[in-house]
C-alpha cells in the first residue's frame, strides 16, 4: 500500500504538497517586507497515535512502563519507558494534566486531528476543523525562507475527516497534505529546478501590470474621495506584486548543498529504523539549511492498519495498534512501553543532533533556537486526555527543562483512566481536572514571536513554563 | 359606542363606562391620523442654487424665549445637565457650530422626553411645543440640503462577499455557490454589510479574488471530448427479481403474510401482487454502457420508503472528482392527503475505518414529492462533486481504509401512523456524473460563443473578450481596452495547449479586475452641479445590487446602454419585472438579515432543534417577502392579523394546521400573541441570554433596528449587577433590572432602553409565550421616559401605532435607503429622506412602493 496508497501527480504535489511553497498563491500569507531576522526560529511536532502506556500502580508493569515519569519537577525519574532520554534530561520537558476540553469525550481513534488545532470536531456528521498551531507559526515565519512548513507523516496525504493522516490544517481548517517518501520530500527540498512555478509567476506578473495600468485609468475618472477608495485595491494589488518579486527572489536564489550521507531517501515505514533516521534526517536538514522553520511529523495513523502500522518492527513487535489492545495480555504493557521507548530513542536521537549543531547563523546550538514537540492526543486506551508530551530546546526562545510539569488538579499519579482497555473507558465522565492544551500552544506561539494571545478560543499562556 | 381619542390614552370608553384597550387595527388607523409627515405639505427637497438663509428672527422673537422659560433651570448657567446649555446654543443652524446638540434637542422635544413630566413648573404646552419643533425641524431640513453638496459618503464601493458570490453565479451562469473564502465583512451601524466605507481590501483578499475567478471559470468551461460518464441505474424490478430468483424466496414468502409490522419498514413491495421483500442491497455498481436521463416504463415493484427513514446506496469508489453528480428519482406518495407531506433529502457519507466517520446533507433543500404513486414523477438534484466532503481514500488500491462512499435517501416528512401512512414509493434511481445537460454546456458557450472566426484566434479572442468584459464591467468596452486584454492572450498563449486554456486565464484577469470588484460611479466632464445624477449604466449596477444583489442582466444594460433605463415608465417596469424575477429574493434575505441583525443567531446556542433553528431565521424574511410582493403597509411589521410560518414553527408558536415545510401567510386569531416581526422567535432567541428573556437586549433592539434611534454605548465603568449579593438573588428578573437601572450610573441609559425590553417579557428565551415565569405572573408592565406606559407587547404595539407610526416609517425608509445606496446616510441626506418618508406615507405606507419611491428618488439617482 506504502507506494501506491497516494497518487499524486507531480503537478498536484507541487501545488498542494506538504512543502508548502512560498509562491503566489494563498500557500503562505505571511506579511510583506518584513526582513529575514537574525536567528531563526523553529517549531516541529512529532506525533505518535495509540497513545501510551499507563497501568494502574497495582499492576506489577506500573513501576517499569508506565510513561509519565515520577517524583516532582526537578528531581523526577524517568522509567523505562523515557529513560533514553536521560542524557539529554537538562534538555527536556515532559507534561501532564494537559488536554484539549474539546477532544476529551473523542474517541481515541479519531483524536489525530485535533492534536495541534484543538477544534471540536465530535465523532460524527459533518466535519470541520481549524488552523493547527505549526500553520499559525508558518504564517508567521513562512516568509523567511523557501517553504512555509514541512508537513511529513508515514501515511502520507491528508487521511480522511476523523482519521487524519497529517498534523497539519490550514486556515480554512483543510487539512494540508503530508508528504510520506523520503525521495519526493528530498527532491522538492533541495532539488527542485522550479521552472513551472517560474513560467507562472511570469503570467502573474503580466496579469497585475494589466490591471495596474487598467485601476490608474479608472482612477483618472473618479472623485478624489473615490480615488482613494480605489487606492486600497492598487496597494493589494502592488503587495501582490512584492510577494511576485519574493518569490522569484527564492526562483533565482540556488538550491541549497547538503550533506546526504545519513539519508535513505528509498526507505519505507516497515524498515523502520532506516525510515525514522531518514525523516528525521530530512527534517534536520531543511532546518540546517533554513529551508523552513515549521515542520510536523506524523508517525502512522490512528486504528493503523497495514504496513504503515509495522514502524514498531524496529523493536521486533508486530502492528503498534494492536500493541494498544493487549496491554493486558502477559508482557503487553513491556510491548507497548518499549515501542513508546524507541519512539522517545529516536526523538532524542533527532534532538541530539540538533544540540550538536551550532546554530549557523546565531547564538548557542540549533536546539536552543529550536522548540521540538513530541506528543499523542491519547494517555491511555482511546483515552483523550492527559496527553503525553515532551518538549526538548528552546533555549533561546524562553524555555527552562530539565523539568517535569504536572498542570491541573486530582490526577497527580497520573492513574486517571489508567489500565482500562475497553471502550468505557474514553467515555466515562472526566473526575480530574486538567487544563486546556491551547494554553501551553499560546506560550509556544509568544515564544517564536508570534503575537497572539490566544489559541482555539483558549486564552492565556500555561504558567510555569 | 364613542371613540374618544385622549391624548395618548388608548382605550375606547363603552357606553357602560368600562374600560378596554383599542384593537391594534384601530391603532394603526388613529396613529395615521397623527403623522406629521400627512399633515405638512412638504416640499420636495431640491439642491438650490440660492444659498438659503437661517431663520433667526424667528428664534428670537418665539423660540428663545420659550427656551428660555421651559430649559435654562436645568440646561443654564446654574445647572447644564447633559453638558447642555440651551442659552450657549448658536441659533444659526446654518452655518453654526452646533448643528448636532439641536437635533439632539429636536429628538428630545419631539419625542417629548423633555422637560420631563415631573416637573410641572416647566410644562411646554403643546402648541409651544409645536413651534419650536417645527422652527427646528426647518431649519435641520435647510441645513441639511446645504450639507448635501458637500458629498460626505460615497456610493462608489467594492462588492460585498455575498453579491460578488452572486455575480459570479449570474455571470458565468453557474447553478450553485463557489465555496467562498475571502475574509469575513462587518456590518454597519445600520446592520449592513454593504456599507461603502467598511468595505476593505487587502492583498490577501485579491488573491483570493483571483484564485475563486479563475476556479469559477474552470468550472464553467470545459476542454476536449465529453467525459464519459460514471452511471448507477438502480431498478427496483430488478432488485426484486434478483431476490426472487435466489434464496430470496423465502423472504418474499415471510412478506406475502402482509406482516403488520413491515409496514413502517423500508420494503420493496409489488404494488400489484402485494409480495414484499426486505430491501437490502451491496455494492452498486456502475453500469459501463448506461446513459442517464432514461425513462423507462413504471414498474409495479417500489421502494417503500416510510417517514424518517433512508436508503443507504453503497457507490463503492466510483464517482468521479469533480463535475455535477446527477441524481434522478422517480417516486409518488403512497397518499394524498393535504395536511401531510414527504420530501427527499440526499446525504453524503463515508466510514473509513473505526470511528473514522462522517456524514452531510448534500442536497441543498429538500425536494418535496407531489406525484401520486400511481403516476410517479421525476425529481432530480445536482451536487458539485468538488464541493462536497469526500472519502479522501476512494483512489487507494488497497481496500483499507475504507473506500467507499455511501449516498442516503432520506425521507424528510410530517406522516402520521395510522392504516395507511404516508410513504414514499420509489421504482427507479439513476446516478450520474459529470452530467451535462448538453456538450459543450451552456455556461462554456456563453464565453466561447459560436462565431463564423473560431479558426482566427485573433479575430474570434477579441470577439469572445468583447462579450465578456462587456458583462464583466457592465459597460460597453473600447478596442484599446479589448486590445490590452489581446496582449495579455498573447504572452500567455505559448504556455497553454489550446486556445479556451489561455483565454480561461486572461478572463480570469478580469474578474479581479477593479471594475467588477467595485461599484464604480465615474465624474463627467460637464459636472457643473452637485451632486450630479448617474449615469444609465451606473443606474442599472445600483438597481441590479439593491434588488438582485448582483450585476445587471442583458436587459437592463440594453436600456442603459440606449439611455432609456431612467424614463419612470421603464424604470418602474422594470422594478416589476426586477421583482418578479427569483434574484429578488436575495433583496429580501440580504436586506432583513441587515436590518434586523439576524447574524446575533448564530452566536446563539440554545436552539439544538436545527429544524427550528432554521425556521426562526427564514421567518422574518418570508415575512417581509409577503409584505414586499403583497405591497402592504410596513405598519404590519409591528403588527399584522397574520403570520408567516411553515409547519415547525407554527408548532413552536402554537399555530394549528399549518402542514409542510415552506412559508406560507396565515391569520391567526389576537391570543396568538403574534403578528409582525417583534415578537417572531428568532428576534426573541437572539436577544435572549440562553436561558431566558434578556429586556436590555431586546430594549436596545427596539431602539437600534426599528425605531433608529440607538442608545449611546455603554460607559466603561459599568456597575456589574452583583450576584453574589442574597437580596438580588431573590429579586425577579424585573425587580434586578429596575435595581441596577437606579444606581446613579445607569439610569439615564437604562431608563431609555430597559422599558422597552420589558414588555416583551412574556416571550421566553425561545420566543415561546408564557404568563408566569417560576409560578410567578409574567409583569411585563413598563414606563417609557415619556411617562407612557406600556403594558405588555399589545401595550408597546398600540403605543408604536399610535405615537410612533412617523419615527417607525422614517426609521425604514432610512435603512432602506441605506441598503439601496450602499453607503452610511449622514446629517446631509436627512432633507431627502424626510421628502421620501412624507411621499411614503402618503403612499399607504406600502412596501412596494417604497422601493418605486426609493429607486426613482433624488437620492438615489445621485452620485
Amino acid at each position: 500500500m506504502n507506494d501506491k496508497s497516494i497518487q499524486l501527480s507531480r503537478r498536484t504535489f507541487l501545488r498542494g504538497s506538504g512543502v508548502a511553497l512560498a509562491l503566489p498563491w494563498l500557500e503562505t500569507f505571511a506579511a510583506i517586507g518584513k526582513s529575514k531576522d537574525e536567528t531563526p526560529k523553529r517549531f516541529v511536532s512529532i506525533y505518535h497515535p495509540d497513545g501510551v502506556g499507563l497501568p494502574l500502580k497495582s499492576d506489577p508493569a506500573w513501576k517499569d512502563w508506565s510513561w509519565f515519569p515520577r517524583g516532582g519537577e526537578k528531581d523526577f525519574e524517568l522509567t523505562k519507558v523515557l529513560d533514553v532520554l536521560e542524557p539529554l534530561r537538562g534538555d527536556i520537558t515532559i507534561y501532564s494534566g494537559l488536554s484539549h476540553p474539546a477532544a476529551r469525550r473523542v474517541h481515541g481513534h479519531s483524536n489525530a486531528d485535533q492534536y495541534l488545532t484543538g477544534a471540536p470536531i465530535g465523532g460524527e456528521g459533518p466535519y470541520q476543523n481549524t488552523i493547527s498551531l505549526d500553520q499559525v507559526y508558518a504564517e508567521h515565519a513562512g516568509d523567511f525562507t523557501r517553504h512555509s512548513s514541512l508537513v511529513m507523516s508515514t501515511n502520507g496525504g491528508v487521511g480522511g475527516p476523523r482519521g487524519a493522516q497529517t498534523q497539519s490544517f490550514n486556515r480554512e481548517g483543510r487539512p494540508i497534505p503530508a508528504m510520506n517518501k523520503p525521495k519526493q520530500i528530498f527532491d522538492l527540498l533541495f532539488v527542485t529546478n522550479g521552472k513551472d512555478a517560474a513560467e507562472r509567476l511570469a503570467r502573474s506578473k503580466s496579469a497585475l501590470d494589466l490591471l495596474i495600468d487598467n485601476t490608474r485609468s479608472l482612477g483618472r475618472q473618479l472623485s478624489k474621495q473615490d480615488q482613494q477608495t480605489l487606492k486600497q485595491y492598487l496597494d493589494a494589488v502592488r503587495d501582490t506584486e512584492l510577494k511576485l518579486a519574493k518569490a522569484q527572489k527564492w526562483i533565482d536564489t540556488p538550491i541549497p548543498q547538503v550533506d546526504t550521507r545519513n539519508l535513505h531517501l528509498e526507505a519505507e515505514p516497515k524498515e523502520a529504523r532506516l525510515f525514522f533516521q531518514t525523516m528525521y534526517e530530512l527534517i534536520y536538514l531543511a532546518f540546517l539549511s533554513d529551508s523552513t522553520r515549521v515542520a510536523t511529523f506524523q508517525l502512522g495513523r490512528e486504528n493503523g492498519e497495514g504496513p504503515h502500522d509495522l514502524l514498531s518492527l524496529a523493536v521486533g513487535l508486530g502492528g503498534a495498534h494492536g500493541l494498544t489492545h493487549e496491554v493486558k495480555k502477559p508482557g503487553g504493557w513491556q510491548n507497548l512501553g518499549t515501542y513508546n521507548r524507541y519512539q522517545a530513542e529516536a526523538f532524542g536521537r533527532f534532538v541530539q543532533r540538533l544540540k550538536d549543531t551550532p546554530e549557523p547563523n546565531g547564538k548557542g546550538s540549533m536546539l536552543d533556537n529550536t522548540l521540538a514537540m513530541h506528543g499523542s492526543a491519547s494517555s491511555s486506551f482511546h483515552l483523550s486526555r492527559n496527553y503525553p508530551i515532551i518538549s526538548a530546546g528552546g533555549r533561546n526562545l524562553g524555555f527552562t527543562n530539565g523539568r517535569y510539569l504536572k498542570f491541573g488538579k486530582g490526577n497527580e499519579d497520573n492513574q486517571a483512566g489508567a489500565g482500562i482497555a475497553s471502550d468505557a473507558g474514553w467515555t466515562s465522565k472526566m473526575e480530574v481536572e486538567e487544563l486546556p492544551l491551547a494554553k501551553l500552544f499560546v506560550t509556544i506561539l509568544q515564544r517564536l514571536g508570534v503575537e497572539r494571545d490566544s489559541f482555539g478560543g483558549h486564552t492565556g499562556t500555561l504558567a510555569r513554563v | 359606542m364613542v371613540l374618544l381619542v385622549l391624548g395618548s390614552a388608548l382605550i375606547i370608553l363603552t357606553a357602560t363606562g368600562q374600560e378596554t384597550p383599542i384593537s391594534l387595527e384601530t391603532a394603526k388607523e388613529l396613529g395615521r391620523v397623527k403623522s406629521r409627515f400627512l399633515k405638512e405639505a412638504k416640499e420636495v427637497a431640491k439642491a438650490s442654487d440660492v444659498v438659503p438663509k437661517a431663520n433667526v428672527a424667528f428664534f428670537h422673537e418665539s423660540v428663545g424665549p420659550l427656551l428660555k422659560q421651559s430649559c435654562l433651570a436645568c440646561h443654564g448657567p446654574q445647572k447644564s445637565k447633559g453638558r447642555l446649555r440651551i442659552d450657549q446654543l448658536n441659533p444659526d443652524l446654518l452655518t453654526g457650530p452646533d448643528v448636532e446638540r439641536w437635533r439632539e434637542v429636536f429628538n428630545a422635544l419631539s419625542k417629548s422626553e423633555m422637560p420631563p413630566k415631573d416637573e410641572p413648573d416647566y410644562a411646554l404646552a403643546d402648541a409651544d411645543r409645536g413651534r419650536i419643533v417645527d422652527w427646528l425641524s426647518g431649519e435641520l431640513n435647510t441645513a441639511s440640503i446645504i450639507r448635501r453638496n458637500s458629498k460626505e459618503h460615497s456610493s462608489f464601493r467594492r462588492l460585498t462577499n455575498y453579491e460578488y458570490n452572486y455575480a459570479l453565479q449570474d455571470l458565468l451562469g453557474l447553478p450553485y455557490a463557489l465555496p467562498n473564502k475571502l475574509p469575513p465583512e462587518t456590518a454597519s451601524e445600520d446592520g449592513f454589510k454593504n456599507s461603502s466605507d467598511l468595505l476593505q481590501m487587502s492583498a490577501m483578499q485579491f488573491e483570493t479574488y483571483r484564485e475563486i475567478g479563475l476556479k469559477a471559470l474552470k468550472r464553467a468551461t470545459v476542454s476536449g471530448e465529453r467525459p464519459q460518464a460514471v452511471t448507477y441505474v438502480i431498478s427496483m424490478q430488478e432488485e426484486m427479481d434478483k431476490a426472487m430468483s435466489g434464496k430470496g424466496t423465502k423472504a418474499a414468502e415471510k412478506g406475502k403474510k402482509k406482516d403488520k409490522k413491515l409496514r413502517n419498514q423500508q420494503q420493496l413491495v409489488h404494488r400489484e401482487t402485494g409480495d414484499s421483500i426486505e430491501f437490502s442491497v451491496g455494492k452498486i455498481q456502475p453500469r459501463p454502457k448506461a446513459v442517464a436521463g432514461q425513462t423507462p416504463a413504471v414498474s409495479p415493484v417500489v421502494l417503500v420508503l416510510p417517514r424518517s427513514n433512508e436508503v443507504k446506496l453503497d457507490l463503492d469508489r466510483f464517482l468521479p472528482d469533480e463535475g455535477i453528480m446527477r441524481v434522478r428519482i422517480r417516486a409518488g406518495r403512497s397518499t394524498n392527503k393535504p395536511d401531510e407531506y414527504a420530501s427527499l433529502r440526499l446525504i453524503l457519507s463515508a466510514h473509513t475505518s473505526n470511528n473514522a466517520n462522517f456524514s452531510q446533507v448534500i442536497s441543498e433543500r429538500d425536494i418535496p414529492i407531489t406525484a401520486s404513486a400511481d403516476n410517479p414523477q421525476f425529481i432530480h438534484f445536482d451536487i458539485p462533486l468538488s464541493d462536497i466532503q469526500r472519502n479522501p481514500f476512494r483512489k487507494l488500491t488497497t481496500a483499507f481504509p475504507r473506500r467507499d462512499e455511501f449516498l442516503h435517501i432520506h425521507n424528510v416528512s410530517n406522516a402520521t401512523g395510522g392504516e395507511e401512512p404516508l410513504q414514499v414509493l420509489i421504482d427507479y434511481i439513476e446516478i450520474s456524473a459529470p452530467f451535462y445537460e448538453q456538450w459543450p454546456p451552456k455556461t462554456h458557450t456563453d464565453i466561447f460563443i459560436a462565431s463564423a472566426n473560431k479558426g482566427d484566434e485573433q479575430i474570434y479572442g477579441r470577439e469572445v473578450l468583447n462579450r465578456f468584459l462587456k458583462r464583466v464591467w457592465r459597460r460597453p468596452v473600447t478596442t484599446q481596452e479589448v486590445d490590452e486584454f489581446m496582449a495579455l492572450f498573447a504572452k500567455y498563449r505559448p504556455g497553454f495547449p489550446t486556445f479556451e486554456d489561455a483565454m480561461v486565464e486572461v478572463l480570469a484577469t478580469a474578474l479581479a479586475s477593479p471594475e467588477f470588484l467595485y461599484l464604480t460611479q465615474r465624474v463627467t466632464t460637464n459636472e457643473t452641479k452637485s451632486p450630479a445624477r448617474i449615469t444609465e449604466l451606473e443606474l442599472a449596477s445600483r438597481l441590479s445590487m439593491f434588488l438582485w444583489a448582483s450585476i445587471p442582466d442583458d436587459g437592463l444594460l440594453k436600456l442603459a446602454e440606449q439611455g432609456k433605463l431612467s424614463a419612470p415608465e421603464v424604470l418602474g417596469a422594470q422594478v416589476k419585472r426586477m421583482l418578479a424575477d427569483p434574484r429578488s429574493r436575495r433583496f429580501s434575505q440580504n436586506f432583513v438579515e441587515g436590518w434586523l441583525g439576524l447574524d446575533r443567531m448564530n452566536s446563539v446556542t440554545h436552539v439544538s432543534d436545527t429544524a427550528l433553528r432554521a425556521a426562526m431565521l427564514e421567518e422574518p424574511i418570508a415575512f417581509f417577502d409577503e409584505v414586499l410582493r403583497r405591497n402592504r403597509s410596513i405598519m404590519d411589521f409591528v403588527h399584522s392579523d397574520y403570520a408567516v410560518v411553515n409547519e415547525r414553527l407554527a408548532a413552536h408558536y402554537r399555530i394549528p394546521k399549518v402542514y409542510g415545510p415552506h412559508f406560507r401567510s396565515v391569520s391567526i386569531a389576537p391570543q396568538t400573541n403574534r403578528g409582525g416581526v417583534l415578537t417572531s422567535a428568532a428576534i426573541m432567541t437572539m436577544n435572549s441570554d440562553g436561558k431566558d428573556s434578556n429586556p436590555l437586549k431586546r430594549g436596545v433592539w427596539m431602539l437600534k433596528r426599528i425605531l433608529d434611534d440607538p442608545p449611546p454605548p455603554p460607559p466603561p465603568n459599568v456597575p456589574e449587577v452583583d450576584l453574589t449579593n442574597p437580596e438580588i438573588l431573590k429579586m425577579t428578573l424585573k425587580e434586578r433590572i429596575a435595581d441596577h437601572r437606579n444606581k446613579p450610573a445607569c439610569i439615564s441609559c437604562h431608563a431609555r432602553i430597559d422599558p422597552w425590553g420589558i414588555a416583551f417579557e412574556n416571550y421566553d428565551a425561545l420566543g415561546v409565550f408564557r404568563t408566569s415565569i417560576k409560578n410567578q405572573p409574567v409583569d411585563a408592565t413598563s414606563v417609557l421616559f415619556n411617562r407612557q406606559t406600556l403594558a405588555g407587547i399589545d401595550g408597546l404595539k398600540r403605543y408604536l401605532l399610535t405615537d410612533r407610526q412617523d419615527q417607525f416609517a422614517r426609521a425604514m425608509v432610512h435603512k432602506l435607503t441605506a441598503y439601496a445606496l450602499g453607503r452610511p446616510l449622514s446629517f446631509a441626506d436627512r432633507a431627502d429622506i424626510d421628502a421620501l418618508t412624507a411621499q411614503f406615507r402618503r403612499r399607504d405606507d406600502s412596501l412596494g412602493n417604497l422601493v418605486n419611491l426609493i429607486v426613482s428618488s433624488h437620492i438615489f439617482n445621485s452620485k
